[in-house]
């Protein structure tokens, strides 16, 4: 008896320490990422090897992910924390990676993995005053809007795959050099699709355009808001109009995390087109996939230059 | 005798005649073998030969094919070059017939130099300076927190029991200085220093509110606090006062928590290792509220003399946009050691208390739009509270201690608000307030209070709070009506904490 329940116990005990010793990497690599287009890229290089969880659906302003709970299990498991960079996610993700209590992704480790890493930020502030509003401190974080940065986030992506579980290096590879194939050819082609739109002028609500604009050299004129994260002053608004109209700005774009009445009234002012455009992969319908997103872009934005209509004084 | 004789002989002749035949054969053999390995011999040479033709020829070719090659790189090169060096004359023509702008006897590069030789002075100055250490390097974050409130009460506050005074004020309520630094790879450690300005000398004396290790990398999804902390107790107990949703923190936590959850002690959180969420957390501590006094425990502090608390909580996502949080809490301080000697009571006697007891139970609904949430919200959080102490009684309040008697006072208080936003900067909500008081649960209060919000940014807050403040004639106290007006504001560094979710 006491023999069959020592070896019970030893039984069990191995078991448990197998359980608990078990590497990450024998079963799918576990991923968290914050923003959805990150997801679409890990999906895309590990293939049946990770199992990804965006904390964003899509449709949340990449700031205002709400800090839920339910995140806390997932992130606890995860081998690794995928995320934007330059400040991007500092709303909500320190405080749930503290709440995680997973050590594997805290700042500095492997599992930590900064898709900023060789991208060179634009709009870097001189000053982090708050009278600058919620200024991004290391620079401009919406890098990813430009395909050809994007690449450096999924090659970042890539990197960490490989260090995590590299025993998938190769199929990490094919994998990785497939999607940036796929990417190469539609960047050539998005480039030749918005060469009539070249020199075209627009607004948004919040500066996230400003790579995008440099790569397809568009003029990103301005944004609706007074500064980052602080909306309008109808005196502000006021000067945007006119100076809108003074330098015949024809477009309009509204994110969908924000209110359209104010984006509408510009519009209407300024007799510009009025557009809506994603920022993240599932903002709007049938953008899931970060291709099918930047198709839908410059679709949207070579429409509205094509349409532009006389400005009015 | 011959016969034996030539029988020798015979048997001689046979061994003889044996021994050449054992001869011969052998002889043969060797010549039969010889000849054999002569033919062999003959073929392997051949074979030889035949090896030998083949290597040499295959040298042959193979010099042939490396010399064919080598004449032709030999030529290719020869025509590359050539062909470089035609470019190259007639770049030269096209330049020397260009006309010129420089101004004569300048040299075309140096402007090509000088370029170069400020972009490596910018290069290097960029260096350098990522490569300079300043004296701040290792300052933690640091944010500052200002608060004032404006107020009116219709009376004073010997008919309130308030420590402001009725009518007109303004009060600085929090001058907090906050800190926070990784302590190594294991820990954090932050500080919150406060200064509140006292009603009588209008001095605000910094304390220290909090000032706690916090690890960051223990296994089983442990993480230990230590040192002065609000401890972890209900929903509104250890959020700040500034932070808190509207003006005044709710009668039921002023009453029986004693204002923040303030302790000197240690808790351990667990988060549950499974997929859903559940959070169980335990501490213990020296006092538990900020604004309670402590025990005495004169020379000697038994276990029984600390504070033992604890929250189990979970979450709940009822569609993408609505979720519920919940959560029970309690307290226990098995002896409170006289805690705050003998309070005075309305019917003139006094109440020494001797054990502290709480129990929460704490439920918030959410709607956080995700399309929208920095934008629209709306959130009920409610909370409800039994205390349950023992008390040493004296009935006249004399320091005699005949007619003394021990009694236990359970008494109930819950606050419940809601608050909803309908644009980035505005939000206005309601709260309700009940309490019993903890020394005589006849003893009631009611308080309700609408209130409105207008964040000009995350940094800077205004809040406009009515409060109709109704007790009962037992407590003594007067109804009253209040205004206040709250303005906070933040400089420097401020964090997304994991309790002001």
């Amino acid at each position: 008896m006491k023999r069959n329940l020592f070896h019970l116990l030893s039984l069990t005990m191995a078991a448990a320490l197998g359980l608990a010793a078990a590497p990450a990497g024998a079963a799918k690599v576990r991923v968290v990422t914050t923003l959805t287009d990150l997801a679409d890229f890990t999906r895309n290089i590990g293939g049946e090897h990770v199992d990804v969880f965006s904390l964003a659906t899509g449709v949340e302003d990449t700031h205002g992910v709400p800090m839920k709970p339910s995140f806390v299990p997932a992130m606890n498991r995860a081998d690794l924390l995928i995320l934007v960079g330059f400040g991007c996610e500092h709303a909500f993700l320190p405080a749930l990676l503290e709440a995680s209590k997973n050590p594997r992704i805290q700042y500095g480790r492997p599992g930590y993995v900064d898709c900023a890493k060789g991208v060179v930020p634009m709009e870097v502030p001189k000053s982090t005053d708050h009278s600058a509003g919620d200024v991004h401190p290391y620079g401009n974080p919406h890098y990813i809007l430009d395909p050809v940065l994007a690449r450096t986030a999924i090659q970042n992506i890539y990197d960490a795959l490989v260090v995590v579980a590299p025993q998938y290096r190769e199929d990490f590879t094919r994998n990785r050099d497939a999607y940036l194939a796929k990417l190469d050819a539609k960047i050539a082609q998005w480039k030749e699709s918005l060469l009539p739109a070249k020199g075209e002028k627009f607004v948004s609500y919040h500066e996230h355009w400003t790579y995008f604009a440099k790569r397809f050299n568009l003029v990103y004129f301005g944004t609706i808001e007074l500064k980052p994260g602080i909306d309008p002053t109808a005196r502000y608004i006021e000067s945007l109009v006119a100076s809108m109209k003074a330098e015949r700005v024809p477009v309009v774009v509204r994110e969908p995390q924000f209110p359209e009445k104010v984006p509408a009234l510009i519009a209407r002012q300024t007799s510009a087109k009025l557009i809506k455009l994603p920022i993240m992969p599932g903002g709007v319908p049938n953008t899931e996939t970060y291709i099918k997103m930047m198709d839908y872009i410059v679709h949207a934005m070579l429409d509205a230059a094509k349409e532009r209509a006389p400005v009015s004084q | 005798m011959i016969l034996v004789n030539e029988s020798s002989e015979f048997n001689a002749g046979m061994k003889l005649r044996n021994l050449l035949w054992w001869s011969a054969a052998l002889l043969l053999s060797v010549l039969v073998a010889q000849a054999q390995g002569t033919n062999d011999n003959e073929k392997f040479e051949n074979q030889l030969k035949q090896l030998q033709d083949k290597f040499d020829k295959q040298q042959r070719e193979l010099r042939e094919t490396f010399e064919k090659q080598q004449r032709e790189l030999r030529e290719s090169f020869d025509r590359v070059s050539r062909e470089q060096q035609a470019e190259i004359e007639a770049l030269k023509k096209q330049v020397a017939a260009m006309p010129t702008n420089a101004p004569p006897g300048a040299q075309p590069e140096s402007g090509t130099a000088d370029q170069i030789k400020e972009l490596n002075e910018k290069v290097e100055a960029v260096v350098e300076a990522q490569t300079k250490t300043r004296p701040s390097e290792f300052n933690p974050s640091i944010g500052f927190v200002g608060e004032t409130i404006f107020s009116y009460r219709s009376q004073g506050s010997g008919a309130t029991g308030a420590d402001r005074p009725g009518g007109f004020d303004a009060f600085q309520r929090s001058v907090e200085l906050n800190a926070a630094a990784a302590v190594d790879p294991f820990a954090k450690g932050y500080v919150v220093a406060n200064a509140s300005a006292d009603s009588v000398t209008g001095e605000a004396t910094l304390g220290i509110e909090e000032a706690a290790l916090q690890t960051t990398s223990l296994p089983w999804n442990l993480e230990l606090k230590a040192g002065r902390f609000f401890g972890e107790f209900g929903r509104l107990s250890y959020i700040h006062d500034h932070e808190l949703p509207f003006v005044n923190r709710p009668l039921a936590l002023d009453q029986y928590i004693g204002g923040e959850s303030r302790t000197d002690g240690a808790q351990v959180n667990w988060l549950l290792p499974i997929p859903h969420y559940i959070s169980l957390t335990l501490g213990a501590g020296n006092g538990f509220g900020g604004d309670s006094p402590l025990n005495n425990p004169g020379t000697y502090r038994a276990l029984s003399g600390l504070n033992y608390f604890g929250r189990l909580s979970s979450y709940f996502n009822l569609t993408p946009d609505w979720n519920v949080e919940a959560g029970g809490s309690a307290l226990i301080n098995p002896s409170t050691q006289d805690r705050g000697g003998a309070i005075p009571q309305p019917n003139g006697s006094t109440m020494t208390e001797k054990q502290r007891q709480v129990v929460g139970l704490d439920v918030k609904l959410n709607w956080v739009p995700l399309q929208n949430n920095q934008f629209r919200g709306f959130t009920w959080g409610t909370e409800v509270l039994f205390s349950d102490s023992r008390y040493l009684v004296d009935p006249d309040g004399s320091p005699d201690p005949a007619g003394e008697f021990m009694d236990r006072v359970g008494s109930l208080g819950l606050y419940s608000y809601m608050a909803y936003k309908w644009h980035r900067q505005w939000s206005a909500g309601f709260l309700f307030d009940y309490v019993q008081s903890a020394y005589n649960h006849s003893d009631e209060t009611f308080a309700y209070s609408p209130f409105i919000t207008w964040a000009l940014s995350h940094w800077n807050q205004l809040r406009l709070q009515y409060t109709h403040t109704d007790p009962n004639a037992i407590s003594g106290l007067h109804p009253d009506d209040a205004l206040y007006l709250q303005w906070a504001w933040i400089i420097g560094s401020h964090a997304h904490g994991w309790q002001q979710r």
